[in-house]
């Protein structure tokens, strides 16, 4: 090939990548320290890098927030809780060597796990073997607290759980199929274990709850996909009545633009169980009137005082809005913070102890409370409602809330049909 | 005789070099010490399989990390099934690497160097999509869950740490003896042939195709090899683990070593370790920084850090004489 | 499978409107990307594996661009002119380096390059993903042609990407420019010594190459999502196009990614769960038949 001359600026280009690198390191890592002394360490494998770094870098914010209040008020009997936050890029081997090393080298008192199911399942097998007390923050799938085989003493959930989504929506959904008589139903939900479960599990429930429903077809993009021409194509040819997605993030958002060109919402109801998320509604401009979403997180749901004080503080703070897993993170402090007070210390099975069946005031609660459930250790009673989409805030309106009864009486059924009760 | 000779030669200096390594782990039982060891033989194991391609045969596979990550899931999957002690598994694991890198091989290695590049890249990407749908079999996105089991062989109990540490260490071993005596004997001569000089293999007569076909099946052996670690080791299997960056991370760690020295990709795996451990610790900003760092060696020296010193040290002896 | 299902469409002109005219809009994007990379390739001798990051880079440039003016052609430009000074900077300070060097330092480069930009776009953008606005001129009910539909931007995207097509395909085949280049790619050695200063022509075609890349970004980023890490699925998507269609060829390029677009478009009529696995096949198949793809001339 060619001569090049090698004179112009190797060095300065070496330089200037240097000097980002030097720029990136400040500020990290998060530690919101406290004055006092014997800080409470908390340890917290998240995802900050990548496609999802979205769900690490707001749980992170969650934490921060509601950790600096608790530091503020005094800590427990004045030792500060001191959070460790790392970035495993989304690699589950990572997320377990992190924990791994939160535990045996930075001494750590107790786990946030903040990772998605992948690498919440392998954090879930290094304490399973050390016993740290862990709070799962963001892992939705059912089985890792309703599968007895994967339960330990050690290990809770503090983040919405499939199952009950699933029931809720089916719920929903067969009210407005009994109003409209909507019985062709189509999917499109993402090809890997979460869209395939909890797809399932909401036509499951939907069916149940209206038997004359009947699915004519199915579409499955694959994760990240990035383009959903096909699939909406696909939507269109089968003009269904009702469309059922559990597409999510951007992902979701690619697919909502190309299907509105197509005119797909109006030809068909659209049934979106993961819209309701701010950073989800408000990338999505124009968003189509009238469709149907559960809610990830919403400011105005429910609609008490304190949950919009926590957006207000959050959005203060971090310029943007609370997602999912920002509520479910504060939650997981709030909990806690209140189970420390209640032991006094840090040892680990007291501390279990004190959060088993614990029942806290939460604005995140259906009735005003959350209960981290004794028997499965997994966070109950949180407020799940669906309701339609408006073009502008609060992009959501007509919240139903789901009822717990119902949400219990039909996991209870499921968990024996898999053989878990 | 000589081959013989250096066989031993090479047990001597692995079973030295266990006695070095695992035992003061095993003694000092740190559960620090022993991640490391077992993550560093994992990885190791995999650079070296991934060197017998890129240094010795001279072709750049982006798609190693397949054979990772299909060791892993095979390994997991027969464990879960029961019925299987781990040798028996670990075998079988092994073999169905073997069988998964004659098929993509027989597709790759015919084609010149860029095609075979992304090639490889490509069919790693067909696999881990395939890993992702199938998620009766698979787990899906979520991985291989629920623990692998290890039952107890031979005395070896791979639940407990020091003795997981001191068998990958003794894996990690007993491979690079190996694949050193594969390196210098005639075959390996043959691969260093058809790197640097395809046309007078041809006029010997010499099936560029089945040399080439050999020595990819064996990498992606090893590598299976090194993804039976890593199940060991996290108790499961992801597909991060035949994602495109874990071959990314491969090629970088041989790099970071050397190509043509022997050893030079587990000094690499030892430093890129280091690196990456210090790196997450500090900073979120990971790809910023060890890109930085990739370019700056790439660029700068050109070669890796083993090669550069070798090199160096050639030149300066060369000077004096 | 259901080719019950992709029978009935083939028979019927509204499915056979809506896919035809979904695969040629898939088709002609992938083509603007894999184009660029079949062009640095045939030319250069480099595979740009940072090509998906360039696209990414587009789609930032012109979303930014966009929410700044308001302006849909200021937008593009942004997103191709942008992407071009980007590869034109990487090809001068780090590619350049590189040339005639093994496969293992491009592919190495690339990787940093990757690693580097992802983290530098999560800086400057947020890692959270975001959208461009699509004006409110595009932004009409679809057109209904016999029954089947073809929303409003599909025929601008249809329209913008077949003129590139075709300006790139006259232009390397008919132009001084374009045999000059193609002269270089044979034998840089020879168009040297004629006074052509070859170090300049490279730069160009790899300017232009990248220029593809971050258009096709910018026209993608109003109906696409906008995130960190991108670039990859793209990048495989189009290495494909290139096998199939022949390294280093334009025309193979331009037909292997209406090839692809076809498949995905009839292929989640007929095959939903095997349109990603017949791409594979596709490919593999040329490979075994014509390895140097269906309009290839270089031996592969």
């Amino acid at each position: 090939m060619s001569q090049h001359d090698r004179g112009i600026d190797r060095r300065s280009a070496l330089k200037a990548s240097a000097a980002l690198g030097a720029a990136a390191m400040t500020g990290f890592p998060m530690i919101a320290r406290g004055q006092g002394r014997q800080p409470i360490k908390i340890g917290m494998p998240t995802i900050l890098s990548g496609r999802v770094a979205q769900l690490g870098v707001s749980s992170r914010n969650a934490v921060m927030m509601e950790v600096e209040k608790f530091n503020a008020a005094g800590g427990l009997d004045g030792r500060p809780i001191e959070v460790i936050v790392r970035d495993s890029r989304g690699v589950p081997a990572e997320a377990a060597r992190i924990a791994r090393e939160m535990i045996t080298s930075d001494r750590v008192d107790l786990l946030f796990d903040g990772e998605p199911s992948s690498g919440g399942f392998a954090v879930h097998e290094v304490v399973r073997e050390t016993g740290t007390l862990t709070l799962h923050l963001n892992s939705e799938t059912s089985s890792l607290t309703a599968d007895p085989r994967q339960r330990f003493w050690n290990a809770f959930r503090v983040a919405r759980q499939g199952i009950h989504d699933s029931i809720a929506g089916g719920a929903y959904a067969a009210e407005i199929v009994k109003a409209r008589n909507l019985t062709r139903w189509m999917t499109v939900s993402p090809d890997y274990a979460y869209g395939r479960d909890t797809t399932a599990e909401f036509l499951e429930y939907l069916k149940a709850f209206a038997p004359n429903v009947q699915v004519i077809g199915e579409t499955w993009p694959r994760l990240f996909q990035p383009d959903y021409t096909e699939n909406v194509t696909r939507l269109t040819q089968g003009r269904p009545q009702a469309i059922y997605s559990c597409l999510w993030a951007g992902d979701l958002v690619t697919f909502v633009e190309q299907a509105s060109l197509y005119g797909l919402f109006n030809q068909s109801q659209f049934f979106g169980v993961n819209m309701a998320d701010y950073t989800t509604l408000q990338q999505i401009k124009q968003l189509p009137r009238g469709v149907h979403s559960g809610n990830r997180y919403l400011k105005t749901f429910p609609p008490v005082p304190g949950n919009l004080a926590f957006a207000e503080d959050y959005n203060r703070r971090y310029q943007t809005y609370p997602t999912n897993w920002a509520w479910q993170s504060a939650t997981a402090v709030h909990l806690i913070t209140e189970a420390l007070k209640k032991v006094g210390g840090t040892d680990p099975r007291a501390l279990a102890n004190a959060l088993k069946g614990l029942t806290i005031d939460s604005p995140f609660g259906a009735d005003g409370k959350v209960t981290m459930r004794a028997e499965d250790q997994t966070l109950v009673g949180y407020a799940i409602g669906w309701g339609t989409t408006i073009s502008a805030d609060p992009f959501v309106e007509n919240m139903t809330a789901a009822d717990w009864t119902t949400i219990f009486r039909h996991e209870q059924e499921w968990k024996r049909s898999k053989g878990w009760a | 005789m000589r081959t013989t000779l250096s066989w031993r030669g090479d047990m001597l200096v692995a079973a030295l070099a266990f006695a070095a390594l695992a035992v003061p782990a095993f003694a000092l039982g740190m559960q620090s010490v022993l991640d490391f060891a077992v993550r560093f033989a994992i990885f190791g194991l995999l650079a070296m399989s991934l060197n017998l391609l890129i240094g010795t045969t001279g072709l750049v596979s982006f798609g190693h990390a397949a054979f990772f990550g299909s060791g892993a899931y095979a390994f997991g999957l027969l464990m879960q099934s029961g019925g299987w002690s781990v040798p028996m598994a670990i075998l079988a694991a092994m073999a169905f690497t073997a069988l998964l890198a004659l098929v993509i091989g027989a597709l790759c290695v015919r084609l010149s160097e860029i095609y075979f590049a992304f090639l490889t890249l490509a069919f790693q990407m067909l696999i881990h999509s395939i890993v992702i749908s199938w998620v009766s079999l698979t787990g899906g996105d979520q991985g291989l869950m629920g623990g692998v089991p290890k039952p107890p062989f031979l005395g070896i109990d791979l639940g407990d740490g020091r003795h997981l540490a001191m068998f990958s260490a003794f894996c990690l071993l007993a491979s690079v003896v190996a694949l050193r005596q594969i390196v210098r004997s005639p075959f390996g001569a043959a691969l260093r042939m058809l790197r640097d000089n395809p046309e007078r293999a041809a006029f010997l007569g010499m099936s560029i195709f089945r040399y080439r076909l050999a020595a990819f099946v064996i990498a992606g052996t090893f590598a299976g090899l090194a993804g039976v670690l890593m199940s060991l080791y996290v108790s499961g299997a992801f597909p991060t683990f035949l994602y495109w960056t874990t071959s990314g991370e491969a090629i970088f760690m041989i790099m970071l070593g050397g190509i043509t020295v022997f050893l030079g990709p587990l000094v690499g795996t030892a430093i890129f370790l280091v690196l990456n451990d210090r790196i997450t610790n500090i900073t979120e900003h990971h790809g910023l920084v060890m890109g930085s760092i990739l370019l700056v060696l790439v660029l700068g020296l050109r070669k890796g850090l083993l090669d550069y010193i070798v090199d160096a040290w050639r030149e300066r002896r060369e000077k004096r004489a | 499978m259901d080719l019950g299902e992709l029978a009935s469409c083939l028979g019927s002109a509204s499915c056979l409107v809506t896919q035809v005219s979904a695969g040629l809009t898939i088709g002609l994007l992938l083509f603007l990307v894999a184009s660029g990379l079949t062009l640095i390739f045939g030319v250069l001798g480099l595979v740009n594996f940072a090509h998906g990051t360039l696209y990414m880079l587009g789609s930032y440039f012109a979303l930014t661009a966009y929410g700044a003016t308001g302006s849909f052609l200021v937008a593009m430009a942004a997103g191709a002119l942008g992407v071009a000074v980007v590869g034109l900077l990487m090809e001068r300070f780090l590619l350049s380096r590189i040339y005639g060097t093994d496969v293992l330092m491009q592919l190495l480069v690339c990787y940093a390059i990757i690693l580097i930009v992802d983290d530098v776009v999560k800086i400057v953008w947020g890692g959270d993903f975001l959208k461009m606005d699509l004006p409110d001129a595009f932004r009409r009910p679809p057109i209904i042609i016999a029954g089947g539909i073809i929303p409003y931007y599909y025929v601008i995207l249809f329209a913008i990407t077949a003129v590139i097509a075709v300006v790139l395909a006259y232009g390397m085949g008919r132009t001084r420019f374009g045999r000059t280049v193609r002269a270089a790619a044979v034998n840089p050695g020879m168009v040297g010594a004629l006074g052509i200063n070859t170090a300049a022509i490279f730069a160009a075609v790899f300017g232009i190459g990248a220029m593809l890349a971050g258009l096709a970004g910018a026209l993608s980023a109003p109906i696409r999502s906008v995130v960190p890490g991108a670039g990859v699925s793209i990048l495989i998507e189009s290495f494909i196009v290139t096998v199939i269609g022949g390294m280093g060829s334009i025309w193979g390029a331009l037909i292997a990614s209406l090839l692809i677009g076809f498949t995905r478009s009839f292929g989640s009529i007929g095959f939903p769960l095997f349109t990603e696995g017949m791409m594979f096949l596709m490919m593999a198949l040329v490979l075994l038949l014509k390895p140097s793809g269906l309009a290839g001339k270089r031996q592969a």
